[in-house]
């Protein structure tokens, strides 16, 4: 069936915002209070790119801002302005998603981290113009890094897993409007 | 092309509100920026409500997750179990040498009739979420404003200190870690009784900072707090010096940052807050006590001979 009925994109929603959850939940574990080496990927940045890119109307905006806003106040970051960076990004690929759809993956990769650099930049300027203590750069470089090389994997994962999939060619949702 | 119409309508208002929703975020984070004590007190109220709600999973998750680890590091047991043996066993020849000392210590502290301070009294917590980012180090504990935790009490693991409270909630409260790269220690080196700062840097073993004299300092001597200040009690075991690869001293701290599981809270006493600063600049005049009359009969004759 082509068809996605109402209810499944509200499940598709809350297996995002539950995803969320847990990923926040899984780096607040202290299992290690040793400062790390190799500093993890960003996977909360990468499951909202994956699902903006792929399935916008899986991840809205609001799940994004509020679970974002969140991780803010949880992981002892400056409240707001990560948050707001990601939704500024996610929009810009909620808008472009019908041109992603007809890319290669390594296209929307390249296209994908794009996006991720230039937050990760505007972040940094703008935490210098408010003056304040920054993070080491080598870290920083290195957790970008992480995170553009595991995109493809969270693809996959999305993919197989979550049923984020690219919409296919005349699909439609429950009201007949084309996706 | 119902679909068209349709989007005409909604794309600008969806625009809007987003915009609007980036606005309130980004309004958050200027809040923050100019005034940070009400935010960080909203960040502790949400961090209070959100982390112990999912405290019954945090435990047996981080439990099973070190099983795991511990089941790994099997095969290395054996072999850890010799060296430890052999360790023990210069370990005695020391512990010999510890009881020694500590009679030693007890009968010269009683000789000098010390009563050691008896309000350095503690409160026990156990450690419930790390910082989550790789760029802050601080732990989360389980005891806070309502178990009478202040901010600024330093806190310790067994053995050694591993940072200081900052930020209480009702039922929680933050520890900043020494290793975070906003932690500031004042220290002595012993036994040269040089003053420095432990300057977290977000590796595992952080800089001495601000040192006079380096020369004097070798590694493997005792860091201990200095207690300047006044914000931390003096004497508490840091670690020890350690030369690392950068050629810069660092301290190897002694508490054990693999595994923070239960810290203590030690109660410092408040220090004395200076509330009046004029009082010190300038003395008030009628606290000069007025110029006794033997004085100024000796003052007299003097100035009356430079004079003439």
């Amino acid at each position: 069936m082509a068809e996605i009925p109402a209810v499944q994109v509200m499940t598709k929603r809350a297996v995002f915002a539950a995803l969320a959850g847990i990923i926040i939940f899984l780096y607040l574990l202290p299992l290690d209070t040793r400062p790390d080496t190799w500093p993890v990927p960003d996977f909360m940045l990468l499951i909202a790119v994956v699902w903006t890119a792929r399935r916008p109307e899986f991840a809205p905006v609001a799940v994004i801002a509020a679970v974002f806003l969140l991780a803010d106040l949880l992981f002892q970051r400056p409240p707001g302005l990560w948050a707001g960076l990601v939704v500024i990004l996610t929009e810009m690929l909620r808008r472009r998603s019908k041109q992603i759809r007809n890319m290669p993956l390594l296209l929307e990769w390249v296209f994908v981290s794009v996006g991720i650099v230039a937050i990760a930049v505007a972040y940094r300027v703008i935490i210098a113009i408010v003056m304040m203590p920054q993070a080491p750069l080598g870290p920083t470089l290195i957790q970008l890094i992480m995170t553009i090389l595991v995109y493809p994997v969270i693809v996959g994962m999305a993919h197989l897993l979550f049923g984020v999939t690219r919409p296919a060619p005349g699909q439609t949702d429950s009201l007949g409007h084309r996706l | 092309m119902a679909r068209d119409k349709q989007e005409d309508y909604v794309t600008p208002l969806r625009r809007f509100l987003v915009g609007l929703l980036v606005l309130c975020l980004f309004g958050i984070f200027l809040v923050w920026r100019i005034d940070s004590p009400r935010v960080e007190r909203f960040r502790a109220a949400v961090v209070d409500r959100v982390v112990p709600s999912f405290d019954w999973a945090l435990a047996p998750v981080t439990g099973v997750v070190n099983l795991v680890q511990d089941f790994q590091s099997y095969q290395q047991l054996a072999e850890q179990n010799d060296d430890l043996r052999r360790e023990l066993q210069r370990m005695k020849a020391w512990k010999e040498a510890a009881l020694q000392l500590e009679q030693e210590n007890a009968k010269l502290l009683d000789l000098n009739n010390v009563r050691l301070n008896p309000q350095l009294t503690y409160v026990t917590g156990q450690v419930l979420t790390d910082s989550g980012s790789p760029f802050r180090q601080s732990v989360l504990l389980n005891v806070g404003k309502r178990d009478g935790i202040v901010d600024g009490w330093p806190t310790m693991d067994g053995v050694g200190l591993v940072g200081r409270i900052a930020g209480v909630g009702n039922e929680t409260s933050r520890v900043l870690l020494l290793t975070d790269t906003s932690s500031r220690i004042p220290i002595t080196i012993q036994p040269s009784g040089q003053q420095a700062i432990l300057a977290g840097d977000n590796t595992l073993n952080p800089p001495i900072d601000f040192l006079e004299n380096p020369a004097v300092v070798r590694p493997g001597d005792q860091v201990v707090t200095s207690g300047d200040g006044g914000v931390f009690p003096a004497d508490l075991q840091v670690g020890q010096v350690a030369l690392g690869n950068d050629q810069r001293l660092r301290v190897r701290l002694s508490a054990d940052y693999e595994r923070l599981q239960f810290l203590r809270v030690l109660r410092a006493q408040l220090h004395e807050d200076i509330t009046d600063p004029g009082g010190l600049l300038a003395p008030t005049i009628p606290l000069l006590p007025p110029l006794p009359p033997e004085t100024a009969e000796i003052e007299g004759p003097t100035i009356e001979a430079t004079d003439g």
